[in-house]
Order: C-alpha cells, then sequence, then structure tokens
C-alpha cells in the first residue's frame, strides 16, 4: 500500500529531473541547425528574475487620481497635504526601524527558520536553503564581540561602515590586519563614504524626504583620519591604493593634498585611472584662485591624461563642466564650456544629464540674458533611446531645466516637451526626492497658470492635485489668479474647500486674494454658482472664527499671532453675501456677524470699498433687516467715509417710503422725524447726524438695541 | 454499527456452545443510544437579552462557508500535496494573536489569511481610535516584523470603520 504512494511520487520527480535535463539541453542547442521537420523554435532570450514583473507593469500605467501606492488604500489612511504625506510615509518607516531594532537587539528570539516542505528537505533541522539575509538578524559589534577578518570582509561588501570601522579596531587596527587586499577594501569604503556611516539603501522614505542638504562643498576630508592611516601603513603602495586614497581625498575636497599625491604618483611612474583625474577636475576650484589659473589648471590637468595615455570619458566631461559652472558665468566660461562640449562631441563622447545640468546653470543665469539652450538640449534627449542615470547628479536636470523654462524662457511649449520627456518610460525616477518633486511640479504650475491655455491648465490641475502635487501657498495664488481672470466662479469655490484641506487656510493673504477673486467674477456666473459662492463666503468667515477661538484655547503653543482677515475681506464677504432676495436667507446671519467683527474692530484696516456698505444698507433696511443697515451705516459713519451720510438720506428714504428731498427737509427737523420713525430705525438716524457733526448726538445706549433685527419692526413698516 | 458489532458475535458466540453463559452477559452490559448529532462549534448561544453583537462572519455557522461567507485562511496546503499543512496552520494562528494584540483594541473584524506564492496578505478591519500617524507606524512595525518571522513579504490590507458597531450584523 505504502509503495503505491511513493512510486508515482517518485515516478514524478524522475519526470522533472528529465524534463529539466531536456531543456537544459534545448538552451544549448545551437539556433542555426534546423530540426528535420522544419521547426526551428526562436532562439533563447535572457531574462532576469523581475523581467515578467516589469512587462506587466508595463501594460498599467499610473493612475493620477490614486494616492501613491505607499499609502494604504483607505479615506481615513490618504494624505492629502504636504505635510500629511511626509508623515504617514515617515511613519510607517519608524515603524519598520522600530521591528529591526527589536530584530537586531533581540536576536534569540528570531532564530527559527522556516521549513521546506518535507519533500524538499535538505537537511533535517536548518533547511530553508540558501538563508535570507535580509530576514535575518544583524551582528552587533562592541568591545566583547569576537571578530574574524571574515565578519570585516562581509560587513565591507555590505558597506555596514561603522561596523567594519568597530571589527578593524577589534582586530587590532592597522597592525592587526595583515592581509594587505583586505585592508585595500577597506581604504575603498573609508574613501568613498568619507568615514561616515551612509544612509542605508533600505530606508527608502527617510531618503526620499530627506531635504537635500548634504553635499557641502567645503573640505571634508578628515585630515589624519583612519584612510589617511591605513595609507600610511600600506609598505607596498599599489596604483590601486593611491588611486584610492587620491579619489577619496578629490571628492571630499581635499584637492592640495590629492594634487600633490597625484604629482607624487606620476613621478614615481605608478599607473593611475582616469577616474581619478575625473574627481581632480571637479575640484579644481578648491586648488586655485581666479579664472584665469582654473582655466589653466584645467588645460594642464587634460594634457596630463593626453601624456599618461588615459582616454577621458563621459564622467570627465561632467566634471569639467562641473568646475566651470562653479566658477561663476561669463562670456569666457561659457565659451570654454562649449569649446569643451564641441571637443568631446569629436571624440564621440556625448555629454549625460548632469553635463547638461551644469550647462544650464552656467548658462542660464537668474538676472543674465536669455539664452535658449535648453530646446537644443531637449531635441538631443528626446532622440536618446532611453536616458541612464549615471550621477547622483543626474536628478538635478529636470527640476533645473523646469525652472528656466518657468523663469528664464517663460515658454510653456518647452515645460510641456520637458514634461514629456520625464513622463517617458521610466524617466521619472530621475525626478529625484521629495523636494526635488515639489519645486518641479511649482515651477511646471506657475508656467502652465500664467501661460498655457485654460482647458490644458484645468486639466493639469485635475491630474497633478491633490495626490501627485498639493500647491504651495504660493502656487495657490497664481491658481487663483488665473481662476479669476477666466471667471470659473465653480473653481474658485471648490478653490476654498482645497485650501481647506491643504491646511494652508489660515493663511490670510491667500483667503483674501480669494475672495477678492470671487467678488471680481461674481455677478458673470450662473444662478446657483452663485449660491456656491454665497456658501463659500459664508464659511471662510466661519472658519476665520473657528480658528481664532482655536488660537485663544491654546495660546502658548501658538508659533506666530493669527493674522485676521481685513475689513476689505470682509466687505467681500458682505457684498457676496448681500445678493439675496430672500429675507429668511441664512447669508443675513452671515452679514450681521461680518459687520459685528467690522465694528467691533476686529478686521484689519478699512474697507476700501465703502459703497458696499453703503448699498447694503439700503438693501436690508428695504427688506426690513433695520438693524444691519443701522449697524452698516454706523460704521460708516464712525470710519468718517463721506458716503455716510447721503447712505443714510437714502436709507430713511427707503424705510420711510417717501422720496429724497423730502427726507432731507425733515432731517433739519429732528424732533419731527424721530417721531415717524420706528425706535429701531433711530439708529440710522444716530448715524446720519454722527456723519454730519462728527460725534454721536445721543448717548449710545439705546443704538446698541439695533444690533439685533427684530422681525416685528419690518411688519410695522 | 455498535448493534450490528454485537449481533456479529451474537452469531459468533452462539456457534460456539461452550461460551454460551457469557451471552447474556455481553447482551445486557454493552448499552447503545442514538447518536447526538448537535454541532456546537462555530456558532453563537442567543443570549437572554438578545444583545450579543455578532458580525457578518460571526452571524454565519460554519456550514454556510463557501456560499455566504469564505474562509479565513486562504491557502493550497489542504489540496491533493499540499505542502506544509501544521506549519501553515500554526504560522496563521500566530498571525492572528499577534496582530489581536498589537492593534490592541483595535480589530473589529476576523483576520483573513491569504497566501499567494511567497507572499502573505493580511487583511482586517480596524477602529479609527488612533491617528493615521500612529496607523501607518503600527502598519510599518507589523509588516516587517511578520516578515522577519515568516521570512516572506507579509503586506496588510487593513479597512477602517468609525466604530465597532458599523461591523455589527446582528444582535442575538
Amino acid at each position: 500500500m505504502y509503495s503505491n504512494i511513493i512510486l508515482p511520487k517518485q515516478w514524478s520527480r524522475f519526470t522533472c529531473f528529465c524534463r529539466s535535463l531536456s531543456s537544459i539541453e534545448g538552451q544549448k542547442l545551437p539556433q542555426s541547425s534546423k530540426s528535420s521537420d522544419g521547426i526551428s523554435p526562436p532562439p533563447r532570450i535572457p531574462r532576469s528574475p523581475t523581467d515578467i514583473l516589469q512587462a506587466l507593469a508595463a501594460t498599467v500605467g499610473a493612475d493620477p487620481t490614486a494616492a501613491h501606492y505607499k499609502y494604504h488604500d483607505d479615506p481615513y489612511l490618504i494624505p492629502l497635504s504636504n505635510f500629511r504625506k511626509r508623515a504617514y510615509a515617515l511613519s510607517a518607516e519608524a515603524g519598520r526601524k522600530a521591528a529591526a531594532w527589536i530584530r537586531d537587539e533581540h536576536a534569540e528570539w528570531f532564530t527559527t527558520r522556516e521549513w521546506d516542505p518535507p519533500g524538499k528537505m535538505k537537511t533535517p533541522y536548518f533547511n530553508a536553503d540558501p538563508i535570507i539575509d535580509a530576514f535575518a538578524p544583524r551582528p552587533i559589534y562592541n568591545d566583547e564581540s569576537k571578530v574574524t577578518e571574515e565578519d570585516l570582509k562581509k560587513t565591507i561588501e555590505h558597506a555596514l561602515l561603522d561596523d567594519s570601522i568597530k571589527i578593524f579596531q577589534l582586530l587590532g587596527g592597522v597592525e592587526g590586519v595583515t592581509d594587505n587586499n583586505l585592508k585595500l577594501s577597506f581604504l575603498q569604503l573609508l574613501c568613498f563614504y568619507n568615514e561616515k556611516e551612509p544612509d542605508s539603501l533600505e530606508w527608502l522614505e527617510e531618503r526620499w524626504f530627506s531635504a537635500n542638504t548634504k553635499d557641502r562643498h567645503a573640505a571634508t576630508w578628515k585630515l589624519g583620519g583612519l584612510a589617511d592611516k591605513i595609507f600610511a601603513s600600506l609598505e607596498q603602495k599599489t596604483p590601486e591604493a593611491y588611486c584610492t586614497v587620491i579619489q577619496g581625498m578629490a571628492k571630499h575636497y581635499q584637492a592640495e593634498r590629492a594634487y600633490m599625491l597625484c604629482q607624487e604618483a606620476i613621478e614615481h611612474g605608478i599607473p593611475l585611472s582616469t577616474s581619478v583625474f575625473n574627481t581632480l577636475l571637479g575640484c579644481i576650484g578648491f586648488l586655485k584662485e581666479g579664472t584665469a589659473l582654473r582655466i589653466e589648471t584645467l588645460k594642464q590637468l587634460l594634457a596630463q591624461m593626453e601624456e599618461l595615455g588615459l582616454s577621458p570619458n563621459e564622467e570627465t566631461l561632467t566634471s569639467c563642466l562641473r568646475s566651470i559652472s562653479a566658477w561663476g558665468g561669463g562670456k569666457v566660461l561659457q565659451k570654454m564650456a562649449q569649446q569643451i562640449l564641441s571637443e568631446f562631441r569629436q571624440l564621440g563622447i556625448q555629454p549625460g544629464l548632469s553635463a547638461y545640468y551644469y550647462l544650464l546653470c552656467l548658462f542660464c543665469k537668474e538676472r543674465g540674458p536669455r539664452i535658449d539652450i535648453l530646446s537644443n538640449i531637449l531635441t538631443d534627449l528626446e532622440n536618446r533611446e532611453k536616458l541612464i542615470p549615471k550621477e547622483t547628479t543626474d536628478t538635478n536636470f529636470f527640476i533645473t531645466a523646469m525652472g528656466i523654462c518657468s523663469d528664464h524662457l517663460q515658454d510653456i511649449d518647452m515645460a510641456e516637451r520637458l514634461h514629456a520627456l520625464l513622463m517617458k518610460d521610466d524617466n521619472y525616477k530621475l525626478v529625484g526626492d521629495a523636494y526635488k518633486e515639489s519645486i518641479y511640479y511649482r515651477h511646471f504650475v506657475t508656467v502652465a497658470c500664467r501661460h498655457a491655455s485654460f482647458e490644458r491648465k484645468t486639466q493639469l490641475l485635475d491630474t497633478l492635485v491633490p495626490n501627485v502635487y498639493v500647491p504651495e501657498p504660493s502656487v495657490m495664488e497664481e491658481i487663483i489668479k488665473t481662476l479669476e481672470v477666466a471667471g470659473a466662479g465653480d473653481r474658485l469655490t471648490q478653490a476654498w474647500s482645497q485650501l481647506v484641506i491643504f491646511g494652508i487656510a489660515n493663511r490670510t493673504r491667500l483667503v483674501e486674494r480669494l475672495l477678492s477673486a470671487m467678488c471680481s467674477c461674481y455677478e458673470f456666473q450662473t444662478n446657483d454658482i452663485k449660491v456656491k459662492i454665497r456658501d463659500a463666503a459664508s464659511e471662510i468667515l466661519k472658519f476665520g472664527k473657528l480658528t481664532e477661538e482655536d488660537g485663544k484655547n491654546n495660546n502658548n503653543d501658538r508659533r506666530s499671532p493669527q493674522k485676521r482677515l481685513s475689513a476689505d475681506a470682509i466687505t467681500n464677504i458682505i457684498e457676496l453675501c448681500s445678493d439675496v432676495k430672500d429675507k429668511s436667507d441664512p447669508a443675513w446671519d452671515t452679514i450681521s456677524e461680518g459687520l459685528q467683527r467690522l465694528k467691533q474692530t476686529e478686521a484689519t484696516g478699512v474697507p476700501t470699498k465703502p459703497q458696499v456698505l453703503a448699498d447694503l444698507a439700503q438693501k436690508a433696511a428695504s427688506m426690513g433687516k433695520l438693524g444691519i443697515a443701522a449697524t452698516a451705516l454706523q460704521y460708516l459713519a464712525e470710519c468718517g467715509f463721506e458716503e455716510a451720510s447721503p447712505a443714510s438720506v437714502d436709507t430713511l428714504a427707503v424705510i420711510l417710503n417717501r422720496p429724497q428731498q423730502e427726507v432731507e427737509t425733515m432731517l433739519q427737523q429732528r424732533s419731527d422725524i424721530e417721531r415717524a420713525l420706528h425706535p429701531s430705525a433711530l439708529a440710522v438716524l444716530d448715524a446720519y447726524y454722527m456723519a454730519k457733526t462728527g460725534a454721536p448726538t445721543r448717548d449710545s445706549g439705546s443704538s446698541t438695541s439695533s444690533d439685533s433685527d427684530s422681525e416685528s419692526s419690518s411688519d410695522d413698516e | 454499527m455498535n448493534n450490528s458489532l454485537i449481533k456479529l458475535s451474537k452469531s459468533h458466540l452462539s456457534s460456539k456452545s461452550q461460551i454460551l453463559p457469557w451471552a447474556a452477559i455481553t447482551e445486557s452490559h454493552i448499552h447503545t443510544s442514538a447518536p447526538m448529532c448537535r454541532v456546537v462549534s462555530g456558532k453563537y448561544r442567543i443570549t437572554k437579552k438578545r444583545d450579543r453583537p455578532l458580525t457578518y462572519e460571526m452571524a454565519n455557522p460554519p456550514h454556510y462557508i463557501a456560499h455566504r461567507k469564505t474562509w479565513n485562511s486562504w491557502n493550497t496546503s489542504s489540496l491533493k500535496d499540499g505542502l506544509r499543512r501544521s506549519e501553515t496552520v500554526l504560522e496563521d494562528e500566530f498571525i492572528r494573536r499577534f496582530m489581536t494584540g498589537t492593534w490592541h483594541g483595535l480589530m473589529c473584524s476576523e483576520i483573513i489569511v491569504k497566501r499567494q506564492f511567497n507572499h502573505i496578505r493580511v487583511a482586517a478591519i480596524v477602529r479609527r481610535a488612533i491617528s493615521p500617524t500612529k496607523m501607518y507606524f503600527l502598519l510599518g512595525y507589523t509588516e516587517e516584523l511578520l516578515s522577519n518571522w515568516l521570512q516572506c513579504p507579509v503586506t496588510l490590507e487593513l479597512q477602517t470603520v468609525d466604530s465597532f458597531k458599523d461591523v455589527v450584523f446582528k444582535y442575538i
């Protein structure tokens, strides 16, 4: 019975084995020979393990309406503002880091290794071959650790700088390690990272969100550091050792020592590599002062390369241009750069993205003349089959080029071409990090807002905002401006909700801009959009009040004093809200609220459009909202606007339903008109006299009662 | 079956007359009764006040699996020639306990463990009782720790609800 089961198993294994054999053979079969039946299978294409996945991924494009896939797909967990995007991604990574810390600190809890299925087991206990290092706890090295040279080798391989330094010291330092090759590779590691632990590749988000301020252009090389000691201790200084140390010094701007060592090596007849000269070319600025001297040194170095029979490569071109662009601007340098470029072209070396970046830096200065070298560069790049990133500075190209499109050339077509290039294939990885990405889009959206057609603008904003890019306040202002020009009232109301979501609704300047935009295009809108705009306006007022109360509650942790909406903005709100035909419309509440704030001088400044308030008073009076009319007029009178007295006359004319002349004659005799008026309208009268004489005639005790407008008063009229 | 066994033994005994006196003993002492076929596991008892909240998953007894609800563990270990049966069960249980402990008081549903190739996807519904930032921290933490233990990529697929009441299907 048991044999019955086992036999098919073994049989299947045997067939499997046969199949693998035949497939191996099939790979080796030369494809030129035709088989007897005339069928010749195509030659085997070697594939990498992820090729199929990449092919599958290429069939679907990125969906700009969805959040980035690093965020969890749940409404609660999707970030909508820049701050949240950063906070969410980094907290997930913080969790990962916490887990990794537990794994390393408590390695004893992570000793289990998943078992292979019994049929595939190779050893009885430890299987799951090969070990997956990524899941195993990392060893922690301290003073008590027993280490061997093997450990050092391993840590160097994994570029764990701090660990390898620790092991090196445990092994007895310079004297303890005898293997010269090991020493050399350790030296290479030290020189590459300048004895500083690099940011781990494992923590992607941290790298993505880190503000790129680290590449300081200063001599950071540690003089007399471990690298120098190891180099001095090498009894037989091989060419590799020389190359390593010179490159390390030059990379970290210790130019003089590097240059000295280089000359020493040449004197001793030690062969040097092209990359040594490349790095030296990159730090000429630290070696010599003055443009003329620097150019001379540059030429000298290049000549030296030729003497030594070293052929330059793409990197040589990049570092030449890098040096030149760092020396400032001017015709001489620009000419020099063009010369170098054409000479390298003759050698068949095409400039890479970094080289183009430095060229752009050199030619397109902020206040310099407009030089359009970008179109040629773009044509060249568009014709290339693929953009291959080679250096870290390659990621600077797109952001700089877009900045030039926006500020220097102010050309939307060029910007669109550049953006199309970035979106081609997987060029998007060249965008750099979060900081660069947002600057890139800031430039792009700004130039689009200024120069693109309205349809293109809205299409662009709809795809980019908010998942790809959240506009900063300055860009938002630009957007509001374009919406105002286009008279898109509907989008202006949306802009308000976007302001709230993006967390920039407390920027007073922005809100004021939005309100004036709403006002200026209000009259051209259809009725339902008018309603929307009115709602948005009253929301703005409410939001301002909310944040103020919020600020009062936690006064201590407010970094800057809350700016209040200006009187202009509030008049705008009042103007928008006063366009209602219904007496019971909630907009009247907003108006009276706004008037209160004006009166209690909670708003900064005085309105520039007092006519709005004068009109409001008449309108309110005609609808029987005497309180509102009176408050508006009183405010006008208090502020000393000359509109106050004619407006009071007009309002009284409306209240009394008499022609203006008659009202004016009645106003000569105060007691007459007081008798004719309802008590709640007396405040209007006060306002008139205040405007006439400049001081309140009656005690203000009775006028405060008019703040709340009673419905009964309107019934009497 | 018990009955037939007795009959068999009886006939066997009766054929051999010398142990006939034993017959009476066997007959009187083996007691048989009808089996109680009541299935209790995976079902919830009705409370007196009818106030026990049940989620949809709890409200459907096991025999509705694949009819009204699905499995809580998705894997191929129970197929013919399936591998790692016991390990899979143990790991799934470990994942469930780890999740309920780490997301303490937040889990509102059963934890679904789905295995595809070398990838484990863990799905659940959680309450919005903590801030999204903390939730993201826990997400990264859980994924990383579990993948270190199970030595394969682990992905959490969470959905959030406002309160536990949102997942209550009925009260019994």
